[in-house]
């Protein structure tokens, strides 16, 4: 591709759009996957990401846009699994496996009984990132806006409630509703991104750049901003090398940050 | 005879069921304000489990806990005062974040600022001072030691102002001469400050050496008062059944 072609590329609206929906879905993805990776939560969202599958179903057959079925669903999902969890002794692996595996297995059933073409709904399981609409960004600029608000007034309560439960009990934190609030604003952010890159890749934002601060930041105020950044970075360059190799953007972003977290252990080993 | 405002902690007939195991059979006592008080028993007699009953950390099954007079629904602001070292506290050793960091977690938000203020940044550096460890301040919770990670939660605890400080085997892992400073410390937090303790401990000796009062707890209050009084033969054969002598029994007696 030379480089007028190039620069026509990204001046097309839909691409622009798209490199700003990568930016933020990253940013979000950082910010929260700190938390998500901390909190041991990795397999919810696998499930919540996977699980949606039955949302997009269910919002097609009510004749719904898929968006706001996605989004209901991964709340509705995403708190039901933190009760029944809190609610019984069976663990969240299991609790969170047998949510997996009905949603899924409704979602097939639903999608067998589901009249006329069915090929955009299996395009949930890859997403993409081109068709974000204006809508769509809106919906992810207030959820930025409102994830970082309430990260930045009740982070010391995040901290510690991440690190010891009892201690922020007894300090006077609302343990149960900060945790309830945390898991509706991460099943917003997993349903949205799920339509972006696809139910098999959701997870790839939330834990990879998160895991690769990590490995390289001894304090939290400075984990939270690295994750974000390389969250936020991995966007632009996914996208700038998915457009200028056509190649399917959802996993040209996770291979970046892919990249950058296996560059990074590798530049820890030789230090 | 004194008054739920004036007992520090007053639990009345307090019981816990943990499934079908009554934990904790109808518990009343009164910790006045600035004693140091020990509860003893064997494992499982249900220490921890009262400790935590009192904190509002697991549900009581019957029974009344009022800390300061209040339940512990309606501590609120009061809750600032109380300070707690558990027994366990597991997290992972990657976690991002240092012993300063952590130790400013417990200091009360001024507004809504999320930057930390001159006031907080010194008042960190005096907690750990008062514990040795502020040359480690810098470093990541996670690189500590048992014994080191202890210290650091009681600089936790002395970051803010307490009216109760309660330890759950707080010096378990801790090595001898951090032992003695942290007994010194207590001793001191009472005697200047004021402060109410009350302590899960195994070491009948230190408990004779530092404690006001001692409850022999074996899922009932089988006795309590002065330790030099209340821990005798009788009673801690009582605590720990007929046959079986706690370690630091013979040393004592």
């Amino acid at each position: 591709m030379n480089l007028p072609d190039w620069l026509s590329l990204f001046s097309l609206p839909f691409m622009q759009r798209a490199i700003l929906g990568g930016v933020l879905f990253g940013i979000l993805g950082g910010l929260l996957g700190c938390f998500v990776i901390l909190r041991r939560l990795s397999p919810f969202g696998d499930t919540v990401g996977h699980g949606a599958m039955l949302g997009v179903v269910l919002a097609a057959s009510l004749q719904l846009p898929s968006t706001w079925g996605l989004i209901g669903y991964t709340v509705i999902v995403g708190v039901a699994v933190t009760y029944l969890i809190d609610r019984t002794n069976l663990g969240s692996d299991t609790i969170l496996s047998i949510v997996l595996t009905g949603s899924i297995s409704s979602a097939i059933i639903g999608l067998h009984f589901l009249p006329g073409y069915r090929g955009n709904l299996l395009s949930i399981l890859f997403g993409d990132i081109l068709a974000i609409s204006n809508l769509d960004l809106i919906l992810l600029l207030l959820l930025t806006g409102i994830i970082l608000a309430f990260l930045l007034v009740t982070l010391p309560e995040q901290i510690l409630l991440t690190l010891n439960a009892d201690l922020a009990i007894i300090q006077g934190v609302p343990v149960k509703l900060y945790r309830y609030l945390f898991i509706i604003l991460l099943s917003i952010t997993i349903g949205l991104t799920v339509r972006v890159v696809g139910i098999l890749l959701v997870n790839g934002f939330l834990v990879i750049p998160a895991a690769t601060a990590r490995l390289i930041c001894q304090e939290f105020v400075p984990f939270l901003a690295t994750s974000a950044g390389i969250g936020g970075l991995s966007g632009v360059v996914g996208m700038i090398i998915s457009g200028t190799f056509d190649l399917p953007s959802g996993p040209s972003i996770v291979l970046v940050q892919l990249g950058v977290f296996l560059g990074t252990v590798l530049l820890r080993r030789q230090s | 005879m004194i008054t739920d405002e004036q007992a520090a902690v007053r639990v009345r007939h307090l019981s816990v069921l943990r499934g079908d195991y009554l934990a904790l059979d109808s518990i009343s006592f009164d910790l006045l304000p600035g004693t140091h008080t020990a509860i003893i028993g064997p494992n499982g007699a249900g220490k921890s489990t009262l400790i935590k009953a009192i904190l509002g950390l697991i549900p009581k099954t019957s029974g009344q806990v009022l800390i300061f007079g209040c339940t512990s629904k309606k501590l609120n602001k009061l809750r600032q005062g109380i300070g707690y070292i558990p027994q366990k506290f597991p997290f992972h050793g990657s976690f991002p974040l240092t012993v300063a960091e952590f130790v400013g977690l417990a200091v009360p938000k001024q507004g809504w600022l999320l930057c930390s203020s001159r006031a907080k940044r010194r008042a960190v550096q005096q907690a750990l001072e008062r514990v040795n460890l502020r040359h480690l301040a810098k470093q990541k919770i996670g690189t500590l030691s048992g014994g080191e990670f202890k210290r650091v939660l009681l600089a936790y605890c002395l970051v803010t102002p307490r009216r109760l400080l309660v330890l759950d085997e707080a010096l378990a892992g801790v090595d001898q001469t951090g032992e003695a400073e942290f007994a010194a410390l207590l001793a001191l937090l009472k005697e200047e400050l004021g402060w109410t303790i009350l302590e899960v401990s195994h070491d009948l000796d230190s408990v004779k050496r530092c404690c006001d009062n001692v409850f022999c707890l074996n899922r009932k209050l089988l006795a309590e008062g002065c330790p030099h009084v209340t821990l005798t033969q009788k009673n801690l054969q009582q605590v720990y059944g007929g046959t079986h002598e706690p370690t630091r029994l013979v040393e004592s007696f």
